[in-house]
This record gives structure tokens, C-alpha cells and sequence, in this order.
């Protein structure tokens, strides 16, 4: 299929890189189910493989300016090709680094996090079943082999939300997830066939080139808009957002695994990836950009009032993704995928730390976490403040420069609308971030009657060591990435050959961002930290506001509203209801005939099949009568 | 005498009916023995219809035409026939006394099918079909204790008949108006013909005769009560080899129709109402077997995109999801007929924990819903990605639009059948399924060929559009 050189160890590394985990997969699925500790370390080999090879494949390609792609023809014709296997690039490679790294670490906190469970060979199976996906449509050349892998992501993410089956609403959030990602994902389909028709390929860098060129500004902007369907949906912006809280419901390392560097991001990856190809129209810039705006004001609102720890995250990534989406749609390819990388650590680290609370307290409310004492495990709580500190773009931590750049570009745009609202994000996302962590740090006396429940007793068992190692290599990168800015942003360019122009120096800018940071910080304080504050924050305040967030602005509702009155009710009662009053009276008449003994002929009383008969009569006679129109 | 060696396979299947209808006479025979028979049949079957598939010729006074498109129905046939023959090794449904019966049905239906698919003259056509229709009509009502079968049976029949009487006009008009009766002179005659009601409207007609055995709206109504009657074997026929007959003779139809605008549209109109009806109404249902009996006709719907894009492209991508659906239908009703080993019928609930009684039938389900979904990387996929891929190229693009987003309805019933057998948990615990290591070992090869020819299609699609080809000649 792909000629394989002997001594290309590129190939190799890159197959490597993203064949293992299915081999993972495969083995513990067929082979070592009973053998939980020995699925383990096969998954794991497996990741660190991954690993190792994407690490290799960045240090031997620091600095390509011409991708590297081996194809193989997987399907032709008419004018239609379609092509399988690897391409590398600076986008390619980093992607891959940080989904392996994030997979090994996940995966090896869940050692600790997991111990005991019935399922934990299954769970590694999964794990690695995602890792496989996750690591091909990292590399993939044409976009049909991305569609599929994205596909493949979402079947293990629906596996890994549904873990817990027993739990009725992890498996419910399961299915939520994976119908409303497919709906986006029907736009994504289409705009590949529109592609696929025009162009006659889907490969990624005739996309990217000068082929699209040859297309019409129509077919781009249609093509564009249909594929950002699949990021919507993807990347939980609006307005299919409201599946990602929900899949808070499985376990916590798997909310850390997708949704800080590889599901969810998937979407944006997708945006980066075809970057010339949206940047070709502006139309579907302007939507873009307006949708990731939306997506991450509202989701801020939402964290502001949400008690639920890993829920606050939920928002705050959706929030955080449609900051990238942003930035991308801004113009600034660098901005979105350094933020994209930045992203990924700190917010693998958040969830990470908060599973380490909700391993310990066995509550995922971070009041009753804050009461029982959260503040004692000392290495988690200063990680978590390092991520927070990183999510609200403080410096020195890489979130600072990630976002500065991306407001950068925002402050490019003739408009000021979009930095103002970039600003507001900023200003939002600190003081979530920072309620949740005075809350945590200094909570309200008076609670601490609650504390001896549960505390000590379920603190440190077994696996602390395991789970405080993944949070520390996190954090540490959490602090280091922001110095890396200028080497990854001079690779992520190399492709392009010459270097953007500079962004114009808003001097203005980082003053601002920090200000309204600490204003955020300061007001959370306030509100949160200070000793004796009602721990009441003003949204609360205000009954309708807090109602309207709480409610996630009735986007749910919505579809609840929709799903049971129009699709359920109308449509499916209209056609099960031919089937019921009709077929089954005529069959229960009919049974009821023979059963006393009539003649089987009787079909002929009931007088339903005729009945049916005419519809079909009339529907022929309607057929033949079109001829004449 | 030669000429003679191309008609093998059907000889074959013949020779496999006047068998059992022999058996049929001896009442001492043990049903384990009939069993191995039809199996040893079938397999034979398969093996003669691969050995002729290059074959070429004309039989029968130009009437019956062998060609690589009807070669490549009749091995989808005969493997067809194989399939639901290894799943009839407790055929509880049926009373043990008529197992020789039933299957010299099913061989006769089989045999009728294949005829079907080469036959290029109106009356052979319309025989052919007949013969396959009433072999059905009575083995749906085979069903033993199952006093709604021979109800479902009769309204099969009323249905049925009727449909033969609207093609048997459609027939005639067609014949009046081209004075044609081999369908190479009709494919001259219709082209300059697409004004001419008559002669439309004869095609039309004729062509409902196939809708109804592939049931397609308006002709689906038999479709829900047949498949829950019927004993699960049957049903199970009835899904697959049977819908792949009505799809070669609809296909060659369709070929010589001459492209009118008119008939575009109303199969334009019969795909989206179709699969509509069809995936909305099996959200609400209950019973598995009606479940699958409207996605079955959603399916159709699927199929019809291929087939009324009136291209060789859109032939070998129907062609080729004809193979899938046999394959994922099925797999379906394998995993059915092992969970209802009593011959019972069951509700989808009664899947729960199906995972645990069976982790492999389980997965099966799983691929094979999945595939029927269209969820990459299976079969299922693949055909969906050609077929629409092709009705894209024709300019169908609204059409697409339709049935993409029908494809996401559709999961959410699927959906409910994976969640039963994975995430529901039994109200009280059920033993270990017991499943042969012959069971085993078809289920696995089946899941394999799902996703290999999902990943990799090349093999079958060329075969497809070599067939396609051989079709348009």
C-alpha cells in the first residue's frame, strides 16, 4: 500500500506513532480482558511508543518548510480519487506530540484514578482505541481520512462518556454527545462531497494551495461553512454546545483526555488545518469568527454559576475553544494553534487536579470540597492554582502569551467589537476561575461540622503518588510553553515561506488584558476570598441572570422542546400511528376472526387492507397524474 | 449443448429444490440431516456461481441474458442463500415436519431471484418475480404457533397480488405503446418515448412491481406485520436475498428507461418519502424485528439514490451497498435468531446486557448497527459515501441534503438497539449466551468483511463497476 523504504525512519516513526494503540486495542480487547494490570501496561507501551516516535519526528523535522507526505490510492473513479496516509508538518507534528503526550499522562493518572474498577481493561481498551484515532486524524492527508478518523474519535468518546453504564446519565450524556457531534458532522460530510465533486480530491494540500483557487468564491464559502458544521459540532461551539457539560458524566481522566487537548480540539485542529482554505473567504471568516465570539462569551456566563467543579472546566473549554476559533478567524494561524497548545496543558491540568478532589472528597461540588478541607492536598491545589493562573493569562504562565497574541490579532481588526468582547472573555474567565478557587481556598466557616464525613478517611488511598506526577509534569510545562512562543511560531510559519508582517504593536493591549485580569481577580476576591464574604457572587444576585445561566440560556430547552413536540410527537406518532390504528387493527380483527374460528378469507371483511390499498391506489394515481404537469 | 453450461447454477439450485421436495415425502427424515443438505446445497451453489461469473451468453430465444451484472447478483444471491441457511440449524420456528418444505421454498424463492436477474424479456420478468413472490407467501406463513402468521401471510399475499396486477398493466401499456418485449428493444424504443404518457406511465407501473419487493413507500405496508410474523429465518431472507433480487431487476429497468426527467422525479420522491417514513417510524417501535423492517425500508430509499442517478457510477455504488446491506442486515438478524432461540419474538429491551451473555454477538451488533448507520469505517460507510457521492455528481445535491440528514434520525434508533445491548443492564441476570464455534467463527468473518471492505473496497468496487458496466453495454 505505501512503498516503505528501509531506511526511512520517518515512515516508520510516524506508523509507529499511530498504528500501535490500535494494536493496543485490538490485544486487550481479544486477549487480556481478564488481565487488568497487563492491559494497562500494553496501553501504556503503546502511548509512550506513540510518544517517543512524534517526539522524534519533531526533533528530526525542527524547521521543514515542505510537508512530507506517503499516499496510497484508496479509491478511484470517474474523475473522483481519494488517497490514504501520512502527511507531516509543523502543525501535524505538534499536534501529534501534544495528543500523545496528553494521552500517556492521562493515561498514566488513570492508573491511580481507575485502581480497582471492574472495567478497567475495557477502560484501557478505549483509551487506546482513542489514542489510535486521535493520533491518525492528527496525520491524515485528505480530508475523507480525517472525516473518518474524526468519526472513530467520536465512537470512543461515546465508549469512554458512557463508561460508567450503570450510571443512567453517563450513558444518556454518552448518546447526547455523540447525536449532537454528528449533526454537526452531516454538514461536515456534505461540504467534503461538495469539495470532492468540484475539485475531484479531498487531499488536504491541494486544498490548501493553489487548487482551491480554481474553485468558485461560491463553492468556497459554501464548502468552508459546511466544514465549520463539523467544528461546531466538534468543538461544542453554538449553538451545539450544550453537550459537553453533559459528558462530564464519565470518568474524570476521560473529560481531562477529551476535552483539553484531542476531541474537542479536534475541531480547531480541523480550522487550523484548512487555514488557507477558510482564509480564501471572508464570508465564512466573518461567521466563523462570530460564532467562536458567542460560543465564548455565553459558555463564560455559564461557568460564573455553576457549583459543579468539573462542569466550571466544561464551560471554561468551550469558552477557551471559541477564544482559538477566534483567533484563527482572525487571521492569525499562530495565535490559534499556540493557544491550542497552551490550552491543552493547562486545561488537561485543571481537570486532572479536580479529579484528584473528586477522587478524595467524593463530591464534585466545590463548596462541600472547599468545606471538607480541599486546601490540605497540597500538590494539587498548587497546580490548580498554576492552571488557573495560566487559564486567566497571568504571566509568567504560557496562557498569558497565547492570549496576547490572539487579542493581538482581535486589536488588527478594523472592527473593535471583537477585541472588546475578547477583552470581556478575559475578564469573564478570570473571575470564574478565581471563584472557583477562593471558594476552594478559603471557604466559609461554619462548614467544617461536614468535614470528618468523608476527608481522611478516603483522602490517600491508593494511586496519589501515581496521580500527583501527571500534575506536576503539567504544571511545569504549564509554566515553561509561554518562553517557547517565538521558536513554535517561527516553525508553525516555515510553511508559508516568508513570515507574516509583524501585527501592528498595540502597546495598549497587554495593560489592558492585565488590568481587567486583575480587576476580575480583585472582584472575585471580593465576593469569594476575603474573609467573611458572603461567597454570594453578583450574577446570583440578580434571580433572572442567574436563572438564564444556570438554564445554559435555554439552549437545552430548545431542544428538549423541539425533539419531543416536533420530531417525537408529530412525525414519529403520525407514522407509528398508520401503523398501530391501521395494520395492527386490521391484524388484531384478523386474529380475532380466525381465532373463532372464520374463514381465512375473512381478510376481506375487516375492511383495512382495503383501506391501506387505496392509499396506495391514490399514491400511484398521484405518480402517474405528475406526468401531466 | 453448450450454451446449456451457462444456466449451472440455477440447475444446481433446482436440482437442490426436486431434493427436498423429495424429502419432503419421507416422513422419517431427521430435520438435522435436511439441515446439512440445504447447507451442502447452498455452499455448492456459491461455489457454481463464482466458477461462472465471467460467463456470457444468451438463453431461451434471447430471453434470459447471462452477463457479468447478473453473474454478480446470483453469487450476492447464493451467498445470500448460504447466510440464512447456516442460521437455520433450529428452525424452532417452524414445525419439524415441514423443515424439507421450507427449504425447498427458500431454494425455489432463491432460484426465482436469480432468474430475475437475467431475465430480459417482459414475461420472464413478470414469471420470475411471481415465482419468487409466492414461494415467499407461504413461508411466511410456515410459522409455527404464531397464529398472526398466516394473517400477515394473507395480507403479504393481497398486497402482493395487487402489485403484480398494477405491473402486469404497467406491462401491457408498456407493450402497447413500444410494441417491444425484450428489454434491448425497449431501451431503443423508450428514449424517444419520454413525452409519450403512455408509455411513461406504463414503466411506472411496471417498475411498482419491484418497489413492492423492495418495499418502497407506498408499497411498504406488508413490510412491518411480514417481518414480525414470520418465523426469524424467514425474515431474515426476506431482508436480504430477496431485497438484492428486486434491486438487479429494478436496476436493469431503470437502465433502459432512457433517462426521462419524469422518472427521475418520482424516484427522487419515493427515495425521500422512503427513507422518511421509514427511519421516523422505527423510532417508535418496540418489537425488534419491526425495528428493522422500517429501517429496511429506509434502506430502500438509500438504495433508490444509487440506482436513479442513471449512472454507471451510481449502478456499481448501488451494486456495491446491495452487498452491504446483505452483509449487515444479516449480521442483524444472526445475533436476533441466537438471543430468540425459542423462535420467540423480542423486543428491543430484551437485548439488555446482551454484552455480557455474549461479548461477540454483542459487538456484532454493535458493527453492524453502526454500519447501518453509516458510521465510518464499515461497509456501511463506504457504500453510503459512493452512492451519494454519485447522486452529487448527477446534481442531486438537495436529494443528498434529504437523506443525510435522514442518516442522523436514523442513528438515533440505532442507537437505542446498541445502548439495550451495552448499556442497559437485565432486571434479572441471564445466562451465558451458547453460540457455536461455527456461529463464532461466521460472526467474526462477517464483522472482518464489514470493516475490510469498508477500509479497503477496492476489490469489490472494481467488480461493481465492471458489472455496472456490463450492465449499460
Amino acid at each position: 500500500m505505501i512503498a516503505v523504504g528501509s531506511t526511512d525512519t520517518t515512515l516508520l516513526a510516524a506508523i509507529a506513532a499511530t498504528k500501535l494503540p490500535f494494536v493496543a486495542f485490538a490485544v486487550i480487547l481479544l486477549l487480556t480482558r481478564r488481565r487488568p494490570r497487563l492491559s494497562a501496561g500494553l496501553s501504556l507501551t503503546a502511548i509512550a511508543v506513540s510518544l517517543a516516535s512524534a517526539g522524534f519526528l519533531l526533533v528530526k523535522h525542527w524547521g521543514i518548510a515542505r510537508p512530507i507526505e506517503y499516499a496510497a490510492l484508496w479509491l478511484a473513479g470517474g474523475d473522483v480519487s481519494v488517497r490514504v496516509g501520512i502527511l507531516i508538518d509543523p502543525l501535524s507534528l505538534i499536534m501529534l506530540a501534544v495528543v500523545a503526550a496528553i494521552c500517556l499522562l492521562v493515561q498514566v493518572y488513570s492508573l491511580g484514578y481507575m485502581a480497582g474498577d471492574p472495567g478497567f481493561s475495557r477502560y484501557y481498551a478505549f483509551m487506546s482505541l482513542f489514542a489510535w484515532a486521535m493520533t491518525n486524524l492528527t496525520l491524515a492527508p485528505t480530508l475523507l481520512q480525517l472525516y473518518i478518523f474524526w468519526e472513530l474519535v467520536g465512537l470512543a468518546s461515546y465508549l469512554l462518556i458512557g463508561f460508567w453504564y450503570e450510571k443512567f446519565s453517563a450513558s444518556e450524556a454518552g448518546k447526547k454527545a455523540f447525536v449532537m457531534t454528528r449533526c454537526g458532522d452531516v454538514a461536515f460530510f456534505l461540504g467534503l462531497l461538495l469539495i470532492l465533486v468540484h475539485l475531484g480530491n479531498l487531499d488536504i494540500r491541494e486544498l490548501n494551495g493553489a487548487a482551491a483557487g480554481r474553485l468558485s468564491p461560491t463553492v468556497v464559502t459554501a464548502g468552508a461553512l459546511l466544514i465549520f458544521g463539523g467544528i461546531i459540532g466538534k468543538s461544542a461551539q453554538f449553538p451545539l454546545l450544550t453537550w459537553l457539560p453533559d459528558a462530564m458524566e464519565g470518568p474524570t481522566p476521560v473529560s481531562a483526555l477529551l476535552h483539553s487537548a484531542t476531541m474537542v480540539a479536534a475541531g480547531v485542529y480541523l480550522f487550523a488545518r484548512l487555514f488557507p482554505f477558510f482564509s480564501l473567504s471572508p464570508t465564512a471568516l466573518g461567521v466563523c469568527l462570530a460564532v467562536g465570539t458567542v460560543s465564548m462569551l455565553i459558555a463564560s456566563t455559564m461557568a460564573m454559576v455553576s457549583r459543579d467543579i468539573k462542569q466550571v472546566w466544561a464551560y471554561s473549554t468551550i469558552s477557551q475553544l471559541g477564544l482559538m476559533i477566534m483567533g484563527l478567524a482572525a487571521g492569525n494561524y499562530v495565535a490559534g494553534v499556540f493557544h491550542l497548545t497552551t490550552h491543552a496543558a493547562f486545561k488537561a491540568l485543571l481537570f486532572l487536579c479536580s479529579g484528584v478532589f473528586i477522587h478524595a472528597f467524593h463530591s464534585n461540588d466545590m463548596v462541600v470540597i472547599g468545606r471538607q478541607g480541599g486546601r490540605r492536598l497540597r500538590v494539587p491545589m498548587a497546580c490548580l492554582v498554576i492552571a488557573a493562573a495560566a487559564l486567566s493569562g497571568i504571566p509568567p504562565f504560557s496562557g498569558y502569551f497565547s492570549k496576547e497574541r490572539i487579542l493581538g490579532a482581535l486589536a488588527d481588526l478594523p472592527n473593535p467589537l471583537w477585541v472588546a468582547a475578547g477583552l470581556l472573555g478575559a475578564f469573564l474567565t478570570t473571575y470564574y476561575t478565581f471563584r472557583l478557587i477562593f471558594i476552594i481556598l478559603f471557604p466559609a466557616p461554619g462548614g467544617e461540622d461536614t468535614a470528618q464525613s468523608h476527608g481522611s478517611e478516603h483522602g490517600h488511598h491508593g494511586g496519589y503518588a501515581v496521580m500527583a506526577w501527571p500534575l506536576v509534569i503539567l504544571a511545569a510545562v504549564s509554566v515553561a510553553l509561554g518562553f517557547g512562543e517565538k521558536a513554535v511560531a517561527q516553525f508553525l510559519l516555515n510553511p508559508f515561506g516568508s513570515v507574516t508582517p509583524a501585527a501592528a504593536h498595540h502597546a495598549w493591549l497587554p495593560y489592558a488584558a492585565l488590568g481587567l485580569s486583575a480587576a476580575a481577580m480583585l472582584l472575585a476576591w471580593f465576593e469569594f476570598g476575603r474573609r467573611g464574604a458572603g461567597q454570594i457572587g453578583f450574577v446570583e444576585r440578580v434571580a433572572p441572570l442567574h436563572a438564564l445561566f444556570g438554564e445554559r440560556w435555554y439552549i437545552d430547552r430548545a431542544y428538549r422542546w423541539l425533539l419531543d413536540q416536533v420530531v417525537y410527537r408529530l412525525f414519529s406518532r403520525l407514522c407509528a400511528r398508520n401503523d398501530q390504528k391501521i395494520i395492527d387493527g386490521a391484524v388484531d380483527g384478523l386474529g380475532r376472526v380466525i381465532a373463532a374460528g372464520g374463514g381465512r378469507m375473512s381478510i376481506l371483511h375487516t375492511g383495512m387492507v382495503q383501506y391501506r390499498l387505496i392509499v396506495v391506489f391514490v399514491s400511484i394515481a398521484l405518480m402517474a397524474i405528475y406526468f401531466f404537469i | 449443448m453448450t450454451a446449456w453450461a451457462l444456466f449451472v447454477p440455477e440447475l444446481s439450485l433446482f436440482g437442490a429444490a426436486l431434493l427436498f421436495l423429495a424429502l419432503a415425502l419421507v416422513r422419517t427424515i431427521r430435520p438435522r440431516v435436511v439441515f446439512l443438505a440445504a447447507l451442502a446445497a447452498a455452499a455448492l451453489a456459491i461455489v457454481l456461481g463464482l466458477a461462472s461469473l465471467s460467463a456470457e451468453g444468451m438463453l431461451f430465444g434471447q430471453s434470459y441474458r447471462i452477463d457479468l451484472f447478473s453473474q454478480v447478483f446470483k453469487v450476492l444471491l447464493t451467498l445470500g442463500l448460504f447466510l440464512v441457511t447456516c442460521i437455520c440449524g433450529d428452525v424452532s420456528g417452524v414445525d419439524r415436519r415441514r423443515h424439507a418444505e421450507f427449504y425447498l421454498l427458500l431454494f425455489t424463492c432463491t432460484l426465482a431471484m436469480m432468474l430475475l436477474s437475467s431475465a430480459v424479456h417482459l414475461l420472464s420478468i413478470y414469471v420470475a418475480l411471481e415465482l419468487s413472490s409466492y414461494s415467499l407467501y407461504v413461508l411466511v406463513s410456515l410459522r409455527r404457533t404464531h397464529e398472526l402468521a398466516v394473517a400477515a401471510a394473507l395480507k403479504f399475499f393481497i398486497v402482493g397480488i395487487v402489485s403484480s396486477a398494477v405491473m402486469l398493466f404497467g406491462l401491457a401499456l408498456l407493450y402497447g405503446g413500444t410494441g417491444a418485449v425484450y428489454l434491448d428493444e425497449l431501451a431503443r424504443a423508450l428514449p424517444p418515448a419520454v413525452d409519450q404518457p403512455l408509455v411513461q406511465v406504463g414503466l411506472l407501473l411496471t417498475l411498482c412491481g419491484f418497489f413492492f419487493k423492495l418495499a418502497v413507500f407506498p408499497f411498504h405496508i406488508w413490510a412491518p406485520d411480514t417481518y414480525q410474523s414470520a418465523a426469524h429465518q424467514v425474515t431474515a431472507y426476506i431482508a436480504t436475498a430477496s431485497k438484492i433480487g428486486a434491486i438487479a431487476i429494478l436496476m436493469r429497468m431503470a437502465n433502459v428507461s432512457g433517462g426521462s426527467p419524469y422518472l427521475v422525479q418520482v424516484l427522487v420522491g419515493l427515495a425521500v418519502l422512503s427513507m422518511t417514513v421509514g427511519n421516523l417510524a422505527a423510532i417508535a417501535q418496540k418489537d425488534l424485528k419491526r425495528l428493522f423492517a422500517y429501517s429496511s425500508i429506509a434502506q430502500a430509499g438509500y438504495v433508490l439514490i444509487g440506482i436513479l442517478s442513471l449512472t454507471p457510477e451510481g449502478y456499481a455504488a448501488s451494486i456495491f451497498y446491495s452487498l452491504a446491506l446483505l452483509v449487515m442486515k444479516f449480521l442483524c438478524f444472526l445475533v436476533l435468531v441466537v438471543v430468540a432461540a425459542d423462535g420467540a419474538d423480542i423486543d428491543v429491551a430484551h437485548l439488555a446486557g446482551l454484552h455480557r451473555r455474549s461479548p461477540l454477538l454483542a459487538m456484532a451488533l454493535m458493527m453492524s448497527v453502526f454500519s447501518l448507520a453509516g458510521i465510518p469505517p464499515t461497509i456501511g460507510f463506504t457504500g453510503k459515501f459512493l452512492i451519494f457521492n454519485a447522486a452529487i455528481e448527477r446534481g442531486l445535491l438537495p436529494l443528498v441534503l434529504i437523506a443525510m440528514a435522514n442518516v442522523v434520525v436514523s442513528l438515533y434508533y440505532y442507537l437505542m438497539v446498541v445502548r439495550a445491548a451495552y448499556l442497559i443492564e437485565p432486571a434479572a441476570e441471564l445466562p451465558k449466551l451458547q453460540v457455536s464455534p461455527v456461529m463464532k467463527l461466521l460472526t467474526g468473518a462477517l464483522v472482518a468483511v464489514m470493516v475490510l471492505c469498508g477500509i479497503y473496497p477496492t476489490l469489490i468496487l472494481d467488480l461493481s463497476s465492471a458489472a455496472a458496466a456490463a450492465l449499460v453495454k
